[in-house]
């Protein structure tokens, strides 16, 4: 819905929120409302390349308090209108579009960390915090959360919950999901509800997991409370170079099929190792696949660990030995790969078609995607690694790339050929027995393929948001579910 | 445009979010308008015609902005998303649409009337700032009597820098060059500063002018420094909050090695060494241009403090000491106070 301007039903809205948070608190202007336009959906972006706008809020407001969240959802139920919670605007998904304009609830305002409970080792925050301002904070008494993702410098900890986030330490650390205690929520209909205090519970099903990953969709997360980690005695990486990227798998299989402890490891395929890591570390990998991993805790521990984690990187699979510096470049540049100039930027078209197998499935998934976009569009590139690793399987982090002299003119013909890549891609990764995401959540890119994936489970999801959310305005429009 | 100098930077910086937790107006704000991506975006919007000057709530953007460069300096590639944001206040004044309050505070910075008291080819440069704070000026005073210099004090307003900032380009040349030639004129040959933002007009931006000065300029740390100047009594434990100009924009380490100097324990203040503690000081007028936001910048650096009430503060600037002390009642010393103490 879109509501004019200069109706009495604007300016009822308007005052009604002023009342709540204040006026300087409630956004109206043209630059506050394109601040909220684009989040790091290409789509968006493309059109803003290009010069057509895309859809604003009617109203940016800065809640300070779980309190006013809850009087705001009052507010959004009476009137009817969507909210779409906006943490750092980062996703890439389109999970956070105003797409029927509306309330968009920019959580930022809400950045205390309530406690940090050393004892039982666990952090309370609001859920607009920074996730860097965190993890500082948590640094500053001597502990880490351990969620340390690309993003970490502009998502809120509110983002990572909405969609399921996941950092660089998964592998040891778990996702977000993982780390979580227990949640603050204001429903659709403005309750402030809290999920129980302790994550491993048979006291029935578990909210806490059911607000993961509901990308706004089923009520605004307010507090979180996570656990969090002394820092470590000691953190080693190691690198090998294998022949091919199926070489390198195995060895990386064997490793967690060996049950040691990795707190990270990562995989990049022939040509991603070639193109990118290449230039992020400044040297010459122009030959297989590069693959780091890394251990931490105490010291003795971890020299073990690397020790048997060499012999089976070494011995059956022959990799190549970069030394601990080969793995150290890793660590020190995880993030220069997200910045612009190793990023992909536009006019290129490009995406991320995250999926996650077990391992009896993901090398599958990758072939038939890179086959995908190999042969159906010829003009593309197709790089690919396996950034987070479980005893079970890992994530394919696919991506394709347009030079931007391949992207059509047009924004719609850019649009459709962007889209067709993901039909392809992602329906030939769920035939393989992929699941289309792991970490950069649904929104509005993926609610397409939300049915083929649920299949005859859809409807409940679709019953539990009803039920939530009686009058359909939680960020509508998202994860498959039903528009305004 | 002038904004057209810095096509890399706008067209990096509109998609990428890696700096937005050192965003400072965004940070307190909580704002997605004030950080660096929005800024970048919206004036790649002046292209495509979804975004104009005749915008009032974007202009006002443009000069909430702070200044810091926090953003440039954490950057891989330093793309100087400042420096975008400067040229684009520079657009703005030639496009006739300033804000008001940006006009009566080019007028009041554009009035300069330079004097000099003392003898000698060795000055020091008391700016407008320094010169309101006697703490400061005393302990200046001070030390260059410990260096056994008496150097001729340069007095009387704008160097150009509050009119670069401002946007004014032909106007802070114009001071430039005439502060330029008021040198000459002395005979100085050695211009000692303790103003961050003096010396950054004096070592960055006159040389973008192609203004030639005829002495060399040294932050005040630097000339005690070489001066060996002899500090009899440790500064102890402080908290030195690292200078906007000295460490984002490329300006000289030398409060840092002064610091050691000093005996000084430095204490990490706040979380982190990554966010910007200086309350505008960048944006070199910014108290008289967003008093409010001041405020709250300087309530969040307090809301860091270890120990409010009893932390010592160093700060490189008469401004940062100035606002700080106001709105987060820190106490806080600027560096020269603390070498005086010293000595």
């Amino acid at each position: 819905m879109k509501i004019k301007e200069d109706s009495y039903m604007y300016e009822m809205i308007r005052t009604e929120l002023t009342d709540v948070v204040g006026n300087e608190n409630v956004d109206t202007k043209f630059a506050d409302k394109f601040g909220h336009s684009i989040d790091y959906y290409w789509i968006p972006e493309m059109w803003h390349d290009r010069g057509r706008p895309c859809p604003k809020p009617d109203f940016v407001v800065h809640p300070k308090t779980t309190a006013e969240v809850a009087r705001i959802m009052k507010i959004a139920n009476q009137y009817k209108i969507p909210v779409v919670p906006w943490g750092g605007g980062s996703g890439s998904q389109g999970g956070a579009l105003p797409i029927y304009n509306g309330i968009v609830l920019d959580m930022k305002r809400m950045n205390r960390i309530v406690k940090i409970d050393k004892q039982a080792l666990t952090v309370t925050a609001q859920t607009g915090i920074i996730t860097k301002h965190l993890e500082w904070g948590c640094n500053k008494a001597g502990l880490s959360t351990m969620h340390l993702p690309a993003s970490i410098a502009c998502s809120t900890i509110g983002g990572f919950l909405a969609h399921r986030g996941t950092g660089v330490l998964s592998t040891k650390y778990g996702k977000i999901e993982d780390m979580v205690m227990s949640l603050e929520v204001v429903t659709p209909t403005g309750e402030i509800i809290r999920t129980l205090p302790v994550p491993r519970h048979a006291s029935g099903p578990d909210l806490t997991m059911l607000f993961l990953g509901s990308e706004g969709t089923l009520g605004v997360i307010t507090e979180v409370t996570l656990k969090v980690h002394p820092q470590p005695e000691s953190r080693q990486f190691r690198a090998y170079i294998f022949k091919d990227f199926h070489t390198a798998m195995q060895a990386g299989q064997t490793l967690m099929r060996s049950r040691l402890q990795p707190c990270a490891m990562r995989l990049y395929d022939e040509t991603e190792t070639k193109t990118h890591v290449s230039k992020v570390f400044g040297i010459d990998l122009d030959k297989g696949a590069y693959l780091v991993f890394g251990f931490d805790g105490r010291k003795d521990i971890v020299d073990l660990q690397m020790k048997h984690a060499r012999e089976i990187m070494e011995g059956e699979f022959k990799g190549k030995d970069l030394g601990s510096k080969g793995g150290e470049w890793w660590w020190e540049n995880k993030y220069k790969f997200f910045y612009p100039g190793y990023m992909f930027h536009v006019p290129q078209a490009f995406g991320t078609l995250d999926t996650v197998a077990d391992f009896s499935h993901i090398e599958n998934v990758y072939w038939a995607m890179k086959k995908v976009v190999n042969t159906e569009f010829p003009d593309a590139r197709f790089i690919g690694h396996f950034s987070h690793w479980y005893d079970w399987g890992c994530m394919l982090y696919a991506r394709f790339i347009f030079p931007g002299d391949k992207v059509p003119p047009n924004a719609e013909e850019a649009a459709a050929l962007y889209n067709a890549v993901w039909d392809k891609a992602i329906r030939a990764a769920i035939r393989e027995g992929g699941v289309i995401n792991e970490h950069h959540g649904v929104g509005l890119k993926l609610g397409r393929y939300m049915k083929d994936l649920y299949g005859k489970a859809m409807p409940v999801l679709e019953g539990i948001k009803q039920k939530l959310d009686p009058n359909g305005i939680m960020n509508p429009g998202k994860m498959g579910l039903a528009g305004c | 445009m002038h904004i057209d100098k810095f096509e890399e930077a706008m067209m990096n910086c509109r998609f990428c979010f890696m700096c937005r937790h050192l965003s400072t107006i965004g940070q307190v704000r909580g704002t997605e308008v004030d950080t660096p991506r929005i800024r970048a975006a919206m004036l790649y919007g002046l292209r495509t015609g979804t975004n104009s000057f005749d915008d009032s709530d974007f202009v006002e953007a443009l000069y909430r902005q702070e200044l810091s460069a926090c953003c440039v300096h954490h950057c891989v590639n330093h793309y100087d998303e400042n420096g975008l944001a400067l040229a684009a206040r520079a657009d703005v004044v030639e496009a006739g649409k300033a804000p008001e309050k940006v006009q009566k505070l080019a007028k009041k910075y554009g009035k300069s009337a330079f004097t000099a008291k003392g003898k000698g080819d060795l000055a020091y440069f008391l700016d407008a700032t320094t010169a309101a704070d006697k703490d400061v000026v005393a302990s200046v005073k001070r030390l260059f009597a410990a260096a056994k210099a008496t150097p001729v004090i340069i007095e009387g307003g704008s160097i150009g820098k509050a009119l670069k900032v401002l946007g004014y380009l032909p106007e802070a040349k114009a001071a430039a060059e005439a502060f330029a030639a008021f040198l000459a004129e002395k005979g100085v040959k050695t211009l000692v500063v303790s103003n961050p933002a003096a010396f950054d007009a004096l070592t960055r931006d006159y040389p973008a002018f192609g203004v030639k000065l005829p002495c060399k300029v040294l932050c005040l740390s630097s000339y005690l420094l070489q001066a060996k100047v002899a500090f009899k009594k440790p500064a102890g434990e402080v908290y030195y909050l690292a200078d906007d100009f000295m460490r984002n924009y490329d300006g000289c380490e030398c409060p840092e090695k002064l610091l050691k100097a000093l005996k000084a324990t430095n204490l990490p203040f706040g979380t982190n060494d990554e966010e910007s503690y200086c309350c505008g000081e960048g944006a070199v007028v910014f108290d008289e241009l967003n008093p409010a936001l001041v405020k709250e910048l300087a309530a969040y650096v307090a809301e860091r403090a270890d120990h409010p009430k009893t932390d010592r503060i160093v700060v490189l600037s008469a401004y940062t000491k100035k606002v700080l002390k106001k709105y987060g009642k820190l106490d806080v010393v600027t560096m020269d106070e603390l070498a005086a103490a010293c000595l």
